[in-house]
């Protein structure tokens, strides 16, 4: 066994623009999937019966299946119906999807956590709606869920790895090719480690900083 | 061959394959428990190298995707003459991988005992294993039951990586059907709703448990 | 955390050190072991119709066929390991397996990284498109299209310098899994597949009503060969599985094994020919 790391000499574009790629993938879909899943948490806590059913089938199904079946057939069968949509958006989408699901039932813990008493104290107050879920439970349940809000943003970073099956060329497809093209297995092993490790740490130091500073917030 | 003609064809192998993915994530979990209460209890160690050591297994398990810790696994260790069959790869990569999670998680259960109790135990005059393992764990376990179970369903579908090196598990199969029938849309919708089913199974059995435990706590 | 990293990162770095130097210096013939447990062990991915799949749970294919004939010939028993491609050749150099069947295309550059068995079939580059579409009725009509290609195969280099001789540039996109292009092909954002002539011919067998081969093929002649090591420990292997193959291919059993999976009998060179390519 050999340990070069001149394989990676001359690629340092391709790489970066890898990188680059599986930043633009991870950081819209967990924007749409945020949106998403709050969104669907609200028509699951709040709304009407048969809209809660539906959006519940919607979680399971999603939670219950792979990601990589999710992803092949909304690329591959997508088409039959009329949906063609091109590689970077489908993974957007498809990530989308994926972690809506998931940031759904985590927002519904997060709501579920908040004593009824307060809501119906801030109702009673006068208070909409919409200005209890903005002002008085939102706000509260950041803290309780951002840990698991984290967590969810870090397996979605890995997630994006899967987008190289319907040919997004994200980071481990890059790296991937150079293996396949210079035989450097072991090198390039190593960089998508290393690569995928240094997000997941800047991620939750990122997290980290965030939870304390909501704390505070709250604290005053 | 007609959609219908190609689902019902495969299906039987499918279903193998289906229970080769849920005996290896069970196990996989099983042996992650017990690793898991050992990193947590590292972790939780007053002396300052252990707690080190506690923190650096979470943050390498849970940051490196798990695809190359099976790699390294598998192809690395017989340069160093350990030869590893891929079935046994397969349980010790799962195993070491889902232990990072399950730490984090029972860490957030025994946060959630009162210190009190732990106290109580040594004034009884209790050891500190048995402490760990008749007060502690079973309460954490019980309290952290959810996110267990919830962990399980992501370990089921993580476990289609274990097809890197070698073990034909569900995903590997069908994709293995899907390349000789080239009717890979019908397969893959098959093995979606394959690995559905498996996880409603396992909410269930995770509702059955809840609702016994909570039944003991009585 | 920060130090967490780095501890890590450092003790991984030290265990792949040890790990490179243990595997030096050692000195075992590979013919020689693979005698003595009476067992030929073959890296492989089931994925590659008709060369190398799986039916009803089962392998069949070309490689299955010709392996068992080679076995016969050593007189050991083969077993095949099947993995995702992109774990076999690292598993031949981590000694998981004695040699790789796939089969590889034959190209200079990889002639430096490995040792190739005889030709065992024709690699050359053809295209696939969906049946009936007129619009691709001979290889230059991609002009100007897109067009799909596995991810580092030989077969798509090809027909990047292919397409670099057309007028309108083609457009071409890079999968992982060639059953993926298929799948693309079918669902209509691709005009056409380039791939090896036996495996696009079978795809087309095998589903008319939605494939089908456009003729002729393109590019440098190529060949498809069996993979081993390319350390000294292997050439006795490789050179007793050449033995095999010119073994095989003087009786006839190779005109049988290629009719079977390519339906025509392919002439092969007796010895490996300098790729041009």
């Amino acid at each position: 066994m050999t340990f070069d790391l001149s394989v990676f000499a001359g690629s340092g574009t391709e790489i970066l623009g890898g990188f680059l790629m599986t930043l633009l993938a991870w950081i819209s879909g967990t924007a749409l999937s945020l949106a998403l899943g709050l969104a669907v948490s609200l028509g699951l806590v709040f709304g009407p019966h048969a809209l809660a059913i539906a959006l519940r089938s919607y979680v399971e199904a999603i939670r219950g299946t792979p990601f990589l079946v999710q992803l092949f057939i909304l690329y591959f069968g997508g088409p039959y119906i009329g949906l063609t949509l091109d590689p970077l958006p489908a993974g957007i989408v498809g990530l989308a999807i994926y972690g809506g699901s998931y940031f759904a039932e985590i927002f519904r813990a997060g709501f579920l956590a908040i004593p009824a008493g307060q809501v119906e104290a801030a109702a009673l107050l006068g208070l909409t709606r919409r200005q209890i879920v903005g002002r008085i439970q939102f706000p509260q349940m950041m803290v309780v869920i951002l840990p698991a809000l984290v967590n969810m943003v870090i397996i979605l970073s890995k997630e994006t790895t899967i987008l190289s099956i319907i040919t997004v060329p994200e980071l481990t497809f890059v790296v991937k090719g150079i293996g396949t093209r210079t035989f450097a297995f072991v090198e390039t092993l190593l960089a998508l480690a290393l690569g995928y490790w240094l997000l997941v740490e800047v991620t939750s130091a990122c997290g980290k900083a965030l939870e304390q500073r909501v704390a505070r917030h709250l604290v005053r | 061959m007609s959609a219908i003609k190609v689902v019902i064809h495969s299906f039987p192998l499918l279903l193998q394959a289906a229970m080769t993915t849920f005996v290896l994530s069970l196990v996989a979990t099983a042996i992650g428990l017990v690793i898991a209460a050992l990193v947590c209890a590292l972790g939780l160690s007053k002396r300052r190298w252990l707690a080190r050591a506690g923190a650096v297994y979470v943050s390498f398990f849970r940051g490196v995707p798990l695809l190359v810790q099976l790699l390294l696994i598998y192809y690395f260790l017989p340069f160093i003459g350990i030869d590893v069959p891929s079935l046994v790869a397969a349980v010790v990569g799962l195993s070491l991988c889902t232990a990072a999670y399950l730490a984090e998680i029972l860490r957030g259960g025994l946060a959630s005992i009162p210190p009190g109790q732990r106290e109580a135990g040594e004034m009884l005059g209790l050891a500190k294993s048995q402490i760990w393992r008749r007060l502690l764990l079973p309460q954490a376990v019980r309290s952290m039951l959810p996110a267990i179970v919830s962990e399980v369903t992501l370990l089921l579908k993580a476990s289609s990586l274990i097809s890197v090196i070698g073990v034909a598990e569900l995903t590997r199969t069908g994709q293995n059907i899907a390349a000789s029938t080239y009717q890979p849309l019908e397969i893959y919708a098959t093995v979606g709703a394959i690995y559905l089913a498996l996880n409603l199974l396992l909410a269930a059995g995770g509702g059955m448990m809840e609702r016994r435990f909570g039944l003991a706590r009585r | 955390m920060k130090r967490g990293l780095w501890v890590g990162l450092v003790a991984a770095l030290v265990g792949l050190s040890i790990a490179g130097a243990a595997s030096a210096g050692h000195a075992d013939d590979v013919l020689a072991k693979v005698k003595s447990k009476g067992e030929l062990v073959v890296g492989t991915e089931m994925q590659f119709a008709p060369f190398d799949f799986l039916e009803n749970g089962a392998q069949v294919g070309l490689n299955a066929d010709l392996f068992r004939e080679i076995g016969k010939e050593l007189g050991v028993k083969v077993t095949f390991v099947d993995l995702p491609w992109d774990g076999v050749l690292p598993g031949l150099e981590a000694k998981k397996f004695d040699v790789v069947a796939g089969p590889v295309t034959i190209t200079k550059e990889r002639m430096t990284r490995y040792q190739f068995t005889l030709p065992i079939a024709d690699a050359t580059v053809a295209l696939l498109k969906r049946a009936g579409d007129d619009s691709v009725m001979k290889p230059k009509d991609i002009a100007g299209k897109a067009v799909g290609g596995g991810k580092s195969s030989a077969q798509l280099d090809q027909l990047k310098l292919f397409a670099e001789t057309l007028p309108g540039k083609a457009d071409i996109r890079e999968y992982v899994d060639n059953n993926q292009a298929y799948a693309d092909l079918a669902a209509g954002r691709i005009v056409a597949v380039a791939n090896s002539l036996p495996n696009i011919s079978y795809v087309a067998a095998q589903r008319p009503d939605t494939f089908a081969v456009v003729t002729p093929p393109f590019g440098q002649k190529v060949y498809f060969g069996y993979v081993g090591r390319p350390d000294e420990d292997s050439k006795t292997l490789m050179a007793a599985i050449d033995d095999a193959l010119r073994k095989i291919e003087a009786d006839g059993r190779m005109e049988q094994i290629q009719k079977k999976w390519f339906g025509l009998k392919m002439d092969l060179p007796d010895s490996v020919p300098e790729p041009g390519f």
